[in-house]
């Protein structure tokens, strides 16, 4: 086997390790998920997420390995998230990842997490192809990028403040389905009529999303109907909120498809897992006649894999030049 | 037996190679790291590079990696261990651990030894040696009541670390020696990793974690 590309990624609270090789085939993608650890907090706690990821990294990567059939001698390259992220959770990838390299004279890429869900659907038996467009959203980031060399990717609107993701979980959480709530929310928000409530959409300037009123919308809503009503309607509470993102991340889409004149478009990000989501931009694009890359949802997720993908597009550092490199929790 | 020791408990990343043939190869901190952010990340390989370069030894040649698990700063701790680990697990070198404050007070000099880390919140992390053997365990609290119980035991230990550094108005009020500051002996030193590594076992790679002495300052919804 040669040409493979060791991976590691510990952004925010999966720890996460991959093979891929230069051709882009993905040889094994393992995700030590953190979720309930933080349940009980309501939400990632950073210390508690660093001192998880140093207990099982070493774990993850040599079960990654052992998935791909290989040892750390038949790695060539090591990958690693540097940023963005939370930075104590960063540095344990990133040590760790520095010091697997070092110890064994490889080169190291350091890759932007960001990047790495952008070109998440170039894996695979069918790579998405540039020019293309990549809506990510997630707990962490939402936006939509345009990739002309998958080396590099613009920005063409963000979010202002909450990230889509983040919007469905403070909504699970205002209508009681705990923490993470964002796949809770999606089923209860099957049983339920969508058209029930009507909730605002955000659409500020360009092509940039906004998710935080929302969010205080849903609150008012709960409380003008008071607890039992709130209670009894919660289902069409959700779906209604759902469709309120849905509807935003559609509409912005939309807009980008038609500006950018592209026949390609990509989802990627924890939110490309919920099912409204996918059905609808399925139906805009079977619209528009721009054909769809979902990625699996283990490829949707902060996963490995992806910066694995990233590292094929990104220069390697040889050794020793990587040796002072360190996390950025924000990348420029 | 060629050893690699390396510490990140405190501001400054120490780390030392003890060749073979007993030459040492140590990365001094600077100084003026005492009282700089830390800066693991970008200080703790390039040190440790620089050191086997200037024992023209290869990670290959290491027999021993030994580093230092605090108490200590948590995020320091962590890129320590991290590296630790997985430089034992790329080349299968024994991996040991040794406490943070034993090596600061075998750096000290001194028959009693009171180490102090810094552990923010107003605390630090305490312990007292003597003669190289722990008598107090470490455990954190604020400076006031390390001094206490220095009195109560009629002990004169000296202080060290950036804790002493840091508190040295508390401890030098209550009658406790504080090294001098700019005294190389407030900085965990690489070479006592390496030395003390001599008398620990080793240890599964999987198994080293740091010795935080805290919970995480998060509370249960
Ligand atoms: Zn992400």
């Amino acid at each position: 086997m040669t040409g493979c590309i060791l991976a590691i990624e510990t952004s925010c609270d999966d720890t996460c390790a991959a093979v891929v090789t230069v051709d882009g085939e993905l040889l094994s993608n393992r995700i030590a998920s953190q979720g309930l650890l933080h349940a009980r907090y309501g939400g990632v706690v950073p210390e508690v997420a660093s001192r998880r990821h140093l207990e099982v990294i070493d774990a993850v990567t040599a079960d990654a390995l052992e998935a791909a059939g290989i040892t750390l001698a038949d790695v060539d390259t090591v990958a690693v998230t540097r940023g963005p992220g939370l930075i104590g959770a960063l540095l344990v990838g990133v040590s760790s990842a520095k010091a697997l390299a070092a110890a064994r004279g490889l080169p190291l890429v350091p890759v932007d997490h960001l990047h790495g869900h952008v070109v998440s659907a170039t894996l695979g038996p069918d790579p998405i192809e540039p020019p293309y467009l990549c809506l990510v959203a997630s707990g962490g980031h939402t936006f939509i990028g345009r990739v002309e060399d998958p080396a590099h990717y613009t920005v063409l609107g963000e979010t202002l403040d909450d990230a889509a993701g983040e919007a469905f979980d403070k909504g699970a959480r205002l209508l009681g389905l705990g923490y993470p709530g964002g796949p809770a929310l999606d089923r209860l928000a099957r049983t339920g009529d969508a058209q029930a409530f009507r909730f605002p959409r955000s659409a500020p300037a360009e092509l940039d999303f906004s998710f935080s009123g929302l969010k205080t919308a849903l609150l008012y809503r709960v409380r003008d109907l008071g607890e039992a009503e709130a209670e009894r309607r919660r289902a069409d509470l959700a779906a209604s909120f759902q469709r309120a993102i849905v509807d935003a991340l559609i509409a912005r889409v939309r807009q980008a498809i038609v500006c950018e004149r592209l026949e390609r478009l990509a989802i990627g990000g924890g939110v490309a897992a919920n099912s409204e989501l996918r059905q609808a931009m399925g139906d805009l694009c079977d619209e528009l006649g721009v054909r769809l890359w979902v990625p699996p949802p283990e490829l949707c997720t902060d996963n490995a894999a992806m910066i694995g993908a990233a590292a094929r597009f990104t220069p390697a550092l040889p050794y020793p030049e990587y040796l002072d490199l360190d996390a950025t929790a924000r990348l420029a | 037996m060629n050893i690699l020791g390396f510490d990140t408990s405190g501001p400054a990343s120490a780390a030392c190679v003890l060749r073979s043939d007993g030459k040492a190869f140590e990365h001094e901190p600077r100084p003026e790291a005492l009282t700089a952010p830390p800066a693991h990340a970008r200080e703790l390989m390039p040190a440790i590079a620089h050191c086997l370069e200037r024992a023209r030894l290869a990670f290959a040649d290491l027999d021993v990696i030994a580093v230092g698990v605090g108490p200590g700063a948590f995020t320091g701790l962590r890129i320590g261990v991290s590296s630790a680990r997985a430089l034992a697990r790329a080349r299968e070198t024994e991996l040991r651990t040794v406490s943070s404050p034993a090596a600061l007070a075998a750096g000290a000099g001194e028959a009693l030894s009171l180490p102090l880390i810094d552990a923010g919140r107003g605390e630090v992390f305490a312990a007292l040696f003597e003669e190289g053997e722990g008598r107090w365990p470490p455990f954190a609290a604020d400076p006031e009541r390390v001094a206490a119980r220095v009195r109560d035991e009629g002990l004169d230990p000296l202080a060290t670390g950036n804790g002493a550094v840091r508190f040295r108005d508390v401890l030098e009020a209550a009658g406790i020696r504080v090294a001098a500051s700019g005294s190389g002996t407030h900085v965990v030193r690489g070479l006592s990793i390496c030395r003390l590594a001599a008398a620990e076992p080793a240890t599964p790679p999987e198994a080293v974690l740091p010795d935080y002495l805290r919970l995480p300052d998060a509370k249960p919804r």
